[in-house]
């Protein structure tokens, strides 16, 4: 029950608490918002995020969440460079640090400033959930800006190898082309399509607001229901993505060349969603593998001059992902050396599992971890960020009970259920080392 | 349930008057208690006093690269595990002049995690092996830098710019590998015994600790630390010859890194740096700045456009750097308006809204930017490194805002010198582009 004494403005309905948040519901529209308060510093960070990103995407219009988050910047009739009040130039003016981001889940904006500006940075939001511009014009001159992100990317061979991975491991559902796009889609993306899919999933019912830092919390929310309050319902149902991944049985393998002279290694299995408890589990296999110089890729890896850098992960998505590991060469290594290395201390695990020792030990970097995070504001809305886009906010305030109650048994049995052949797509970087002479 | 009380003032105040200042032999210590909870972050340094010109930036990687390699009193696992069994956090920099210390922990065990940094700064162990191994690993990343368009680019500026023995000048990638290849183990334990000491050595604790835990660990591990009596070699500013071209062809690289800049002669700590450090951040400081709202927002040239000063300390001047990003159909005409914006700049000079729009975001940034333990322990030992007193942090601000129009304008017009800018290209330069004058 919510502490009444706190006077929380009729217009809100107090949901619930976790770990210093409360989750409230605007009446009117069913804008979720999210409050922490944290005194630690005399600045806030606001936060929108959409449940939208690329997965949501069709063929044809793959980048359009991203695209989309672009043009937010362009203005709306309120806030724009005609009239001197662009979002960056009011918001930047007082010292924010504003930007955007998108991945596979979501997309979401945010206002890192002094606290007595949070009222500018709820205003310029809720203006931009439903008053985005997004002229025909606009589109044309973002489009060259971003076909240069995309070029800046593909420089990169190790980004090539990422996204290979994913399209290759994932043939129907959307995680399987680049946040970014393709090319050819950014090339030819029209206003009339990105207005169509700001039409489907910019509403208050699709988006989560995050208050975190220094406020008063009847303040801001007097602030958030002037301006998202008085936003509307979508009048149809937003589109949800129906594609199922079908499931992988057989072995998946994958080639990026490019020029360039050290070669780099991904290989990755199919992992079930975020919220899954299989998750937690290969969470902390992760950090056993590859996580600090006592995990056990870096005694195999580094420590002997196979790899220069070695590190894995477990995807904490909406929809089933990949748990992966990544290895940088080092000079004169060949690439099946560290490939089967990598399956020989994944087959140990299997077959031995893990000792109690790397078990509290990947324990006690998740609690610092977790304390570490907490440093400021920024810090926290970005792990809650993740969350949201996972399916539910508590994700963050609950993970380190979750990681808690792992045993070394449900590591071993993670291992033994998801690192199989099978579910595994294997990527290569070979490096094109004639032109690079 | 947590109460949403504003906060009290004692999070508002004045910042320096919480910092503690002692003099620990020949450490500063510089403390700051803030309400973060769990968390305490450090950074410190200590002067090498290298000599420049003689490749000893290099022999300081290596050596630094080989402080987690193990001391004279544990092997490097069990370096590895005392930290990662409390999850912290200990890096170590090679910073020009310095060698930077950064790092985290939780508040019971930071006494532990200073004494491991004592041991691992002034006990390496230097093992043979480990040496071929870190050279291994740091000619690994720089045969990766050779596909790196920025470093790239970057370098070639510097070496437009600098002489060969001042900090700010990168060498040849190439050669960097050829004088890697010849460094000797006996060669790092010299310079270890020669130019690892307390000189200038500033540590800076910001957190959630206990003051005596704090002094007490610094007082046992560091005070008998003694300063060496190296003597720095160094070039202290930029030469002023006459503009050159410089092509770094990369293959395979579709986006260019453009780097322009020329000399300035100024330091830090010297009047000319805030009015300088305003005017150019009306130019390309972020993106309300001029570069980045016409030749990215208006005409679509590039992702990313800035301009800074670079490299400037208290102990020698810097460059005027401008950095833009370009797809290859662009690399013409996006230099050209990157050019005639920065020519335009210089000739009409900063507007007085301009300024005073600066001026707040800067406040506002800084501010921003003190909301964390990490950005509080990196100022407050910038300003130490730079020679300010500790309140410093507070009046930074009012410096910023004592600048006049007249004051930005006559730096702009005293340091600023369009025609005398270089420009350094990587990628994959066309060959239109590459043979014209």
């Amino acid at each position: 029950m919510p502490d009444l004494s706190k006077d929380i403005p009729s217009t809100f309905e107090f949901e619930e608490e976790s770990g210093g948040i409360e989750a409230y519901r605007l009446k009117r529209n069913g804008l979720h918002v999210l409050l922490m308060p944290q005194a630690t510093a005399p600045v806030v960070t606001f936060m929108v995020t959409y449940r939208v990103g690329s997965r949501h995407e069709s063929m044809g219009l793959t980048g359009a969440t991203h695209f989309l988050e672009h043009l937010m910047f362009k203005g709306t009739e309120r806030f724009n460079k005609r009239r001197g009040t662009s979002v960056f130039n009011i918001l930047q003016r007082v010292g924010s640090q504003v930007n955007a981001t998108t991945w596979f889940d979501r997309t979401n904006y945010y206002e890192l400033l002094p606290s007595e500006h949070l009222p500018l940075a709820i205003e310029v939001e809720a203006d931009r959930m439903r008053g985005a511009l997004i002229s025909a014009e606009d589109v044309d001159s973002e489009r060259t800006v971003i076909l240069n992100e995309l070029d800046r990317g593909e420089n990169d061979p190790t980004r090539k190898l990422y996204h290979a991975v994913w399209s290759v491991a994932f043939i129907a559902h959307g995680y399987r082309h680049p946040t970014i796009g393709w090319r050819s889609d950014v090339e030819h993306v029209t206003s009339e399509e990105l207005r169509y899919f700001y039409d489907s999933f910019y509403w208050p019912q699709n988006a989560t607001v995050s208050v975190i830092g220094d406020f008063e919390a009847r303040a801001a929310m007097e602030h958030i229901f002037e301006h998202f309050g008085k936003i509307d319902n979508e009048p149809t149902p937003m589109i949800t993505p129906r594609t199922v991944e079908p499931e992988q049985k057989g072995e998946r393998r994958v080639v990026v060349r490019q020029t360039g002279h050290l070669g780099a290694v991904m290989v990755a299995y199919k992992s079930p969603p975020g919220l899954h408890t299989d998750t937690d589990a290969l969470d902390v296999l992760s950090m056993i593998l590859g996580s600090g110089k006592s995990s056990r890729l870096f005694r195999r890896l580094t420590d002997r001059g196979l790899t220069t850098h070695v590190f894995g992960g477990a995807s904490r998505l909406h929809d089933p992902g990949l748990t992966y590991i990544f290895a940088m060469l080092a000079p004169e290594v060949e690439h099946e050396e560290v490939i089967d290395s990598i399956y020989e201390v994944i087959e140990e695990i299997k077959r031995d599992g893990v000792t109690e020792e790397e078990l509290r030990r990947a324990k006690s970097q998740n609690k610092a971890q977790e304390a570490f995070g907490r440093d400021g504001s920024f810090s926290i809305a970005a792990q809650l960020n993740e969350a949201i886009a996972a399916g539910d906010w508590r994700l963050y305030t609950t993970l380190r009970s979750r990681i808690e109650k792992v045993s070394m048994e449900d590591v071993q049995n993670a291992a033994k259920r998801y690192l199989v052949d099978d579910q595994r797509t294997l990527g290569l970087y070979i490096p094109i080392q004639e032109a690079a002479e | 349930m947590r109460s949403f009380d504003p906060p009290t003032d004692s999070a508002l105040e004045a910042l320096a008057d919480r910092v503690q200042e002692h003099t620990i032999g020949a450490c500063r210590l510089l403390t700051l208690r803030t309400p973060v909870e769990s968390v305490v972050t450090w950074r410190g340094s200590f002067k090498t006093n290298p000599d420049v010109g003689m490749d000893d930036d290099l022999v300081q990687s290596l050596v630094v690269s080989l402080l987690d390699k193990g001391t004279k009193h544990r092997d490097r696992f069990a370096l590895a595990e005392l930290l990662e069994d409390r999850g912290a956090q200990v890096e170590f920099a090679s910073d020009g002049l310095y060698v930077d210390i950064a790092g985290r922990a939780l508040t019971e065990d930071v006494s532990d995690v200073l004494a491991l940094v004592a041991e691992q700064l002034r006990d390496p162990l230097f093992d043979a092996d480990e040496f071929q191994k870190a050279r291994a690993r740091i000619g690994a990343n720089l045969q990766r830098s050779l596909e790196n368009t920025g470093a790239q680019a970057t370098g070639a500026l510097t070496r437009s710019i600098y002489p060969a023995n001042h900090p700010n000048y990168i060498p040849p990638t190439v050669d960097r590998l050829r004088r890697l290849e010849s460094t000797h183990i006996d060669e790092i334990r010299a310079f270890h015994d020669r130019h690892f000491g307390a000189n200038e050595f500033i540590l800076v604790v910001v957190g959630d600790f206990d003051e005596t835990a704090i002094v007490s660990a610094v007082r046992q591990h560091f005070e008998d630390w003694e300063p060496h009596d190296a003597v720095a070699n160094f070039a202290t500013s930029g030469r002023h010859d006459d503009p050159q071209r410089v092509i770094v062809p990369i293959p395979d690289k579709q986006n260019v890194d453009v780097r322009i800049g020329h000399a300035l002669d100024f330091r830090r700590n010297e009047p000319d740096y805030i009015p300088a450090y305003l005017a150019n951040y009306v130019l390309g400081g972020n993106f309300s700045a001029r570069l980045m709202q016409i030749v990215r927002d208006e005409l679509g040239l590039t992702y990313g456009i800035r301009s800074g000063l670079y490299g400037i300390t208290s102990d020698y001047s810097g460059h005027w750097h401008i950095s833009v990003t370009l797809s290859e159909e662009h690399i013409e005409r996006g230099v050209e308006e990157t050019m005639n914006v920065v020519r335009q700049f210089v000739e009409d000079g900063v507007t007085a809204e301009e300024l005073e729009d600066k001026k707040t975001t800067i406040i506002g940034s800084y501010k921003v930017g003190l909301g964390t333990t990490s950005g509080l322990a990196a100022t407050l030992l910038k300003n130490a490194e730079r020679g300010f007193d500790v309140e410093y942090l507070d009046r930074f601000p009012d410096e910023v805002r004592s600048i006049r129009l007249d004051d930005a304008n006559d730096v702009l017009r005293r340091h600023f010198h369009p025609g005398q800018l270089h420009t350094a290209l990587a990628g994959s330069v066309p060959e239109s582009y590459a043979l014209r004058d």
